[in-house]
């Protein structure tokens, strides 16, 4: 049964200069036991998805569509029975990992602190803490658990926060930008735990990232971002050897791997989206048409769909 | 071949408990690229620093334009100052933030000069055009530009010295990866252009591979350099793929 299904989400920023349209008309859905990246780049709107699903968006934020986890839908769910979805069923691995610990706890109490809440006793708390900082690779995990988070590096907060994402074996994950910051071998480590907890526990994972090469390795399905929407959506390694629409193939022949070809100028502002393709002022196939007539994410079999009226043949 | 522009002699720094790293010994040729690479907290950054004087090193030698920069005094620092620069990772917090950005780009030549700001905004304009940054850029504070909007302002800062060697210490690591391929292909354009060298500091082995002529490997305090092909081939044998596929 299908895990999670978002449909026709749009969500409005309204500020004083007027209204920023963040995501619009996303749709996607997701089975148990998949990951499923988010892929764009600084402000595409990709980490406003994860915070829509788990509700922990501003309360100015206008929200409309569905979501629907597990047969409910969350977007209509009383607070109270969403906040005992949150970290039981739904977990986050925060994009802020500063900001998302407590600085007066030690590391490993703001792990154990959710095996107390949920009725183990201290010392089972603290034990259990400490087998999860072995598995985020925060080794030797005794003096590390008595540290406080200051005392960590920014890689080892990051690692610290997955930690306390993973402690509760829910079964969807969403993981903001695990790996920012993190050097190679510490991105391996998250990449690895991620990756074990889907094949240990059929557990989902939602991992918006902007790191390619993380996405490439760990997701099943890749929906790519452009100015609030998908623009192309499809299993990992077609978007990564066939991409379709413009935006995907020049984001993947900047990767530096695949010969770091620049992408000229930036994606529009999303309180001022333009008429017609999104994409269009940066794109070398567009047409007349690209500028008046908006192009629909076209579903053209069960392997995804591409938003261009010019897409490139699969 | 002509002399090197930066030589590095048995570079060592350690702090109260213990060595950094020792013994650094190479060199870097004129219009070169050499990258510094090694995991989080293997001492690249700090080595980094102390090439530009940032941090005072324990012992060795830092030679540039003949002269020893490891035992030089502030004063005399500071007049070789234009001919060595650096950019920082962390895009928000390089530039003044209480500062626009025509007086931040204009301020190196203000200092080093001694003109004024109209003046020194002249002389940069071009490099501002080359650098990809327009007139409506220069009236915004910071906080105001993207990231990779900034790095272009710190580059066309540090290109209007005429630096001989420029530290960048992970400059697009905060970056997207079209932002990336911008700044990077900007980096290598404009060193074609001035005969830069370049030490470049960063994490990823791909990024290594496009940027750098050689690789010095620091693990453990100790520095190993490697030609492109050589260092392809430990970053092979010592990283598994990120994931089992």
């Amino acid at each position: 049964m299908t895990l999670l299904t978002v449909h026709d989400l749009n969500v409005h920023f309204p500020t004083g200069e007027g209204s920023v349209h963040a995501s619009r008309d996303i749709s996607f859905s997701m089975e148990p036991g998949e990951v499923l990246g988010l892929v764009g780049e600084t402000g595409s709107g990709k980490s406003v998805i994860g915070q829509a699903i788990i509700r922990l968006l501003p309360t100015s934020a206008q929200i409309t569509g569905e979501i629907r986890f597990d047969g409910q839908e969350l977007t209509t769910l009383p607070d109270h029975t969403m906040h005992a979805l949150r970290g039981r069923s739904i977990s986050l691995v925060p994009q802020n990992p500063s900001g998302s610990l407590d600085p007066l706890i030690r590391n490993g109490m703001q792990i154990a602190e959710i095996f107390i809440e949920r009725g183990a006793t201290k010392n089972t708390a603290w034990d259990k803490a400490r087998d999860l900082l072995v598995a985020v690779g925060l080794i030797p995990s005794d003096p590390i658990a008595k540290e406080y988070p200051h005392e960590l590096s920014g890689g080892m907060r990051q690692r610290l926060t997955t930690s306390i994402a993973i402690a509760e074996h829910s079964r969807l994950i969403i993981a903001d930008e695990p790996t920012k910051g993190l050097d190679y071998h510490a991105r391996a480590t998250t990449a690895r735990v991620l990756s074990d907890i889907r094949t240990r526990e059929n557990a989902s994972l939602l991992l918006i990232t902007h790191d390619l090469y993380l996405a490439e390795h760990l997701c099943d399905w890749i929906a790519v971002l452009y100015a609030g929407e998908i623009i192309e959506i499809g299993p990992a390694h077609h978007i990564f050897t066939q991409p379709r629409h413009p935006y995907t193939k020049a984001l993947i022949g900047a990767m530096p791997k695949n010969g770091l070809v620049p992408l000229d100028g930036q994606s529009p502002s999303l309180m001022a989206i333009p008429e017609g393709c999104s994409f269009r002022e940066r794109c070398t196939a567009c047409s007349n048409r690209c500028g008046t007539e908006h192009p629909d994410l076209k579903q053209e079999s069960l392997n995804g769909g591409v938003r261009c009226h010019h897409p490139f043949s699969s | 071949m002509s002399s090197p522009v930066l030589q590095l002699t048995g570079l060592s720094k350690s702090y109260g408990h213990g060595d950094i790293f020792s013994g650094i010994s190479f060199e870097v040729g004129s219009g070169k690229t050499v990258g510094l690479f090694g995991q989080s907290g293997s001492g690249k950054s700090t080595l980094g620093r102390c090439i530009m004087r940032l941090e005072a090193p324990s012992s060795g030698h830092i030679t540039m334009q003949g002269m020893d920069l490891a035992r030089m005094g502030l004063r005399k620092l500071r007049e070789l100052r234009p001919s060595f620069q650096m950019i920082f990772q962390h895009p928000e917090v390089s530039l003044n933030p209480r500062m626009i950005l025509a007086e931040s780009v204009a301020e190196p030549l203000m200092v080093h000069k001694g003109i004024g700001m109209d003046e020194a905004l002249k002389e940069i304009a071009p490099l501002i055009r080359r650098v990809g940054l327009r007139d409506e850029h220069l009236a915004r504070y910071p906080h105001q530009l993207s990231g990779g909007e900034v790095q272009r302002a710190v580059l066309s800062r540090i290109f209007s010295l005429k630096p001989k060697l420029v530290v960048a210490d992970e400059p697009t690591s905060m970056l997207d990866v079209s932002v990336q391929a911008q700044v990077l292909r900007l980096m290598q354009d404009l060193q074609k252009e001035t005969g830069v060298s370049y030490l470049f500091i960063s994490h990823d082995p791909d990024v290594m591979s496009v940027m750098c002529d050689q690789v010095l490997w620091l693990d453990h305090g100790n520095g190993v350099m490697y030609d492109r092909a050589a260092f392809l081939d430990r970053v092979k044998t010592e990283y598994i793929p990120v994931a089992p596929t």
